[in-house]
């Protein structure tokens, strides 16, 4: 009887374990879930609340009302056609046309859910419908509309579509987020919206790409993080390299950069170095460096959904683990988290949660939800951090693959990115600019992708021009 | 003796505030029911009133009156009528027809609950009883097979004469008692082909959920008397290939799985109910929406399975783990139940019903967040469903039938104290 006792007391405490999990999982689920959960465009509670309930203000970081509510309980956005196409996947749309934006993410501020109770009561007593609180975003939408203008103003990136997220590496604050081709959400339900490039995908948030040669920032910080000094790992470059006895890897139009260490590799991209150091590193060493750096994380931000990005898990010939180390291969990655790479190197190794929202204001003029700003993670050391910091200023600034993003007046520091692959039997080059200014004043990091640029282009002849005119803007508006 | 007084006074006081809680909420849905009808009252809705004063006289009846039939454990009488009562408030609330059934299920569980009480005092060898009741298990287990009809997927209902029931929810009282028995007399071979048999029989009614209890229940029963884990593990390996087979066997289960890693693959057909569930969950919020308000009427089988969801919208996160702790409590109370009983069948018995309803919670309620694939069983007390709400009561009856045997045994013992004293 007293055996039996002592296992009923044991049969208890599992009982009692697996209500533990019951609790733990479904909080764990509810705080890092519910906002998604709830904010899902199939809940039937938010169509019912907006029978009841006049949608909030969103406005941007100058206070420029980006969308309201009329008279009529329909939506309208900012007058100006420019503006609105600009920051419409941001923002949203009618209908719902751009998932996960602020008009869908944050339904429960923009509808009232949240509401705290001396604000609904004062509401039930002035009378009239109730009106959701006003959200405020961290972008700048004459930044967003300016960067349309900036693609179309340069021959090799005028018509292509592509992304572009400028953030504040100091705090996350993302200025902007655009992702062309835009669509004005004042043509929903009045005209046909051309849908060829796929015009309600928002590609910066959504869209994953190979990273190509931005990639090598990760593979050099692998390299540091091993021990291999910069200066001592001299390289000879051919301008090929064979791996695997049968494919060969070749430079970006036959360079050949001879003698070299990882400084100058980096500096012109060399792929055949990197592809020799990612053999050296082996794949262990280089996926647990890119997920330091945010690969393969389930990322669960708060303001914005982002799509995962990709290192491939599982086992890989020395062809693939090659083509890793110039971040082809299988690798995939957001234009937003090769923005939050550069913004990691910038703050010296630690990757700042991007905030889209700078505040939520009741009606009544109280702040319902303040800004705060916090670390994401921590990508790198300082010290690998400040290596990597001379590097980028070397690709920019001393003459690298990156020397057309360079400007007087700004420590203008990047990698820039030409990476491959097929789509429909076509093969679609895509032309990367990540950077970032090194000016405490002028704490930016942006992240430019081209797609489909021509043969013979690169990311440092398409989308540095682009981060170069936003650059420039940011300089301006600064010493404003 | 004022440590028991101190006790019995806090149990009351505990008891008035349920009772005042359900008097408000009812007569707050009354008031709903009839807002904006002027004062016509012919035309009122009164239900929600007739609710506010049966509800609390049912508690009361419940767990002032009883005790004084026979010693029984009052927190465990609290706990089992406040769940019954949430049960008929969520119905009342939701679809109010389904309210009336469940008082009506909720009355028979009391008188159910007294009957088991009664047996449980009553019986002194239970030998006969252990044995017929296994073949009249198999029979009624078969029952749906032959005459019934199918719900869900699954064939487990008969109906007659109007009523339909759920067998699998009444035999697990005779599993208990059989098992407990032939178990408290070191027998394990009988357990053994009756469980099988019961679990072959649920199989072919596809009623995997129910089968899993009772696989649960037998396993944890054959562990805690006899204490040989390495034959109680092979078994757990055993259940383990089953599940396994089960998977490769049955679509439907396969589909469950499959929902259950990403219900949002596919919200409109297979993932809707769990999308619902978790959406509805997440609209509560910490505080919830309150009584009345959000549309947790859009999960499907809301009043069975999902009900959970539906009292985490409307009173919050925090009240559903409120919810939890009470079975947590209830769990608590059992074990204490059982571990002074004076006879290994009475104590295994004990043991047996509140394993039952604590994998049958966390096995409904891990299903509805997503912890583990969803299985049809209902939350015990609080899902709709006038068998499953007799069946627990009668589980409850059972331990209260040994608390009562316990509190007998001790004035005995006081007794024989006191007499060798003088």
């Amino acid at each position: 009887m007293k055996q039996l006792r002592h296992r009923f007391k044991l049969l208890a405490l599992f009982l009692f374990a697996l209500f533990a999990a019951l609790m733990l999982y479904g909080a764990y689920n509810i705080v890092n879930y519910g906002t998604r959960w709830f904010s899902s465009s199939h809940n039937p509670r938010v169509a019912a609340q907006k029978e009841n309930v006049i949608a909030g203000d969103i406005l941007d970081r100058n206070g420029v009302v980006l969308a309201s509510t009329a008279e009529d309980g329909s939506r309208v956005y900012h007058p100006d056609a420019a503006v609105r196409s600009a920051v419409v996947h941001t923002v949203g749309s009618p209908e719902n046309k751009v998932a996960n934006s602020v008009e869908s993410f944050m339904t429960e501020y923009l509808y009232g859910f949240r509401s705290n109770l001396p604000d609904l009561i004062r509401s039930l007593f002035s009378g009239g419908t109730r009106k959701g609180d006003n959200v405020i975003l961290t972008l700048d939408s004459a930044l967003c509309a300016n960067i349309p203008v900036y693609y179309a103003s340069h021959p090799v990136t005028s018509g292509r579509n592509g992304a572009a997220v400028v953030m504040n590496w100091k705090t996350g604050e993302l200025l902007a987020v655009v992702s062309l081709p835009t669509f004005d959400p004042a043509d929903i339900g009045v005209k046909a919206i051309d849908e060829t490039g796929q015009p309600f995908w928002n590609r910066a948030t959504r869209g994953r790409y190979p990273p190509g040669s931005t990639f090598k920032i990760i593979t050099a910080a692998a390299a540091l993080r091993a021990g291999l000094s910069e200066d001592e790992e001299a390289f000879w470059c051919a301008g090929s390299l064979q791996v695997d006895g049968q494919h060969t890897i070749h430079d970006f139009s036959g360079e050949v950069h001879e003698a070299e260490d990882m400084r100058k590799a980096f500096k012109l991209s060399c792929n055949p170095y990197f592809a020799e150091l990612a053999l050296h590193l082996k794949d262990e060493r280089l996926r647990s460096e890119a997920e330091n750096f945010g690969f393969n994380d389930n990322v669960l931000f708060r303001d914005l959904v982002v799509e995962n990005s990709v290192y491939p898990t599982g086992v890989r010939s020395d062809y693939e683990v090659a083509m890793s180390g110039l971040g082809q291969s299988t690798l995939l990655a957001t234009p937003l988290h090769m923005c939050l790479v550069a913004a990691g190197i910038a703050n010296n190794g630690v990757m700042m949660e991007p905030r889209l929202i700078r505040e939520v204001r009741s009606q009544a003029g109280s702040s319902v939800l303040p800004f705060s700003s916090e670390a994401y993670r921590t990508a790198c050391s300082p010290e690998t951090a400040a290596v990597l910091q001379q590097y980028m200023k070397d690709v920019v600034q001393d003459g690298g693959s990156g020397y057309r993003a360079n400007m007087s007046g700004m420590d203008i520091r990047g990698k820039t990115g030409t990476a491959e692959s097929s789509l429909d039997g076509r093969d679609i080059t895509y032309g990367w600019f990540v950077g970032y200014s090194a000016d405490e004043s002028l704490p930016y990091a942006l992240c430019v992708l081209t797609e489909d640029i021509d043969d013979g282009q690169t990311g440092g002849t398409t989308s540095a021009l682009v981060a170069k005119d936003i650059f420039g803007y940011l300089l301006r508006t600064n010493s404003r | 003796m004022s440590k028991k007084k101190a006790s019995l006074k806090a149990g009351k006081r505990l008891c008035g505030t349920v009772r005042l809680f359900f008097f408000l909420a009812f007569l707050l849905l009354f008031c709903r029911d009839n807002i904006g009808k002027g004062w016509s009252f012919a035309e009122w809705n009164w239900n929600g009133l007739i609710l506010a004063g049966a509800v609390p006289v049912m508690i009361t009846l419940g767990v002032s009156l009883l005790p004084r039939l026979f010693p029984a454990d009052r927190l465990l009488l609290s706990l089992t009528n406040f769940l019954c009562a949430l049960s008929v408030l969520i119905l009342y609330d939701t679809k109010p027809v389904y309210a009336r059934h469940q008082v009506i299920a909720y009355g028979i569980g009391l008188v159910a609950m007294v009957i088991c009480i009664y047996l449980i005092r009553g019986i002194r060898s239970w030998r006969f009883p252990a044995i017929a009741l296994m073949p009249l298990s198999l029979l009624l287990l078969a029952l749906p097979l032959l005459i019934g009809e199918e719900k869900n997927g699954a064939r487990n209902w008969i109906s007659f004469a109007g009523a339909s029931m759920q067998p699998s929810e009444l035999v697990k009282l005779s599993l208990i008692l059989s098992v407990s028995w032939f178990m408290s007399r070191r027998k394990m071979l009988p357990c053994f082909l009756f469980t099988a048999a019961c679990l072959g029989l649920l199989m072919l009614q596809k009623d995997l959920g129910t089968a899993l209890l009772y696989f649960g229940v037998a396993l944890l029963l054959y562990w805690a008397s006899s204490g040989n884990t390495a034959v109680t593990l092979l078994g757990a390996a055993a259940g383990g290939g089953a599940a396994v087979l089960g998977y490769r066997l049955f679509a439907h289960v396969r589909l469950r799985v499959a929902v259950w890693r990403n219900p949002w693959s596919d919200y409109d057909n297979s993932g809707y109910q769990l999308v619902q569930s978790l959406m509805a969950i997440a609209s509560g919020g910490i505080l919830g929406v309150g009584l009345g308000l959000g549309s947790p009427t859009t999960i499907p089988v809301f009043e069975s399975d999902f009900i959970f969801s539906v009292i985490c919208e409307q009173f919050g996160v925090i009240f559903g783990l409120c919810v939890l702790m009470m079975y947590v409590a209830l769990i608590w109370r059992g074990t204490v139940i059982a571990m002074a009983a004076r006879g290994s069948f009475h104590a295994l018995t004990a043991m047996g019903c509140t394993v039952l309803i604590g994998l049958q919670t966390f096995v409904i309620i891990g299903g509805v967040i997503k912890l583990i694939p969803l299985t049809g069983v209902t939350l015990p007390f609080v899902s709709y469903g006038g068998t499953s709400l007799v069946s627990s009561m009668c589980l409850i009856g059972l331990l209260q039938g040994v608390a009562s045997l316990n509190e007998d045994d001790l004035e005995e013992d006081a007794g024989i104290a006191s007499d060798g004293l003088d």
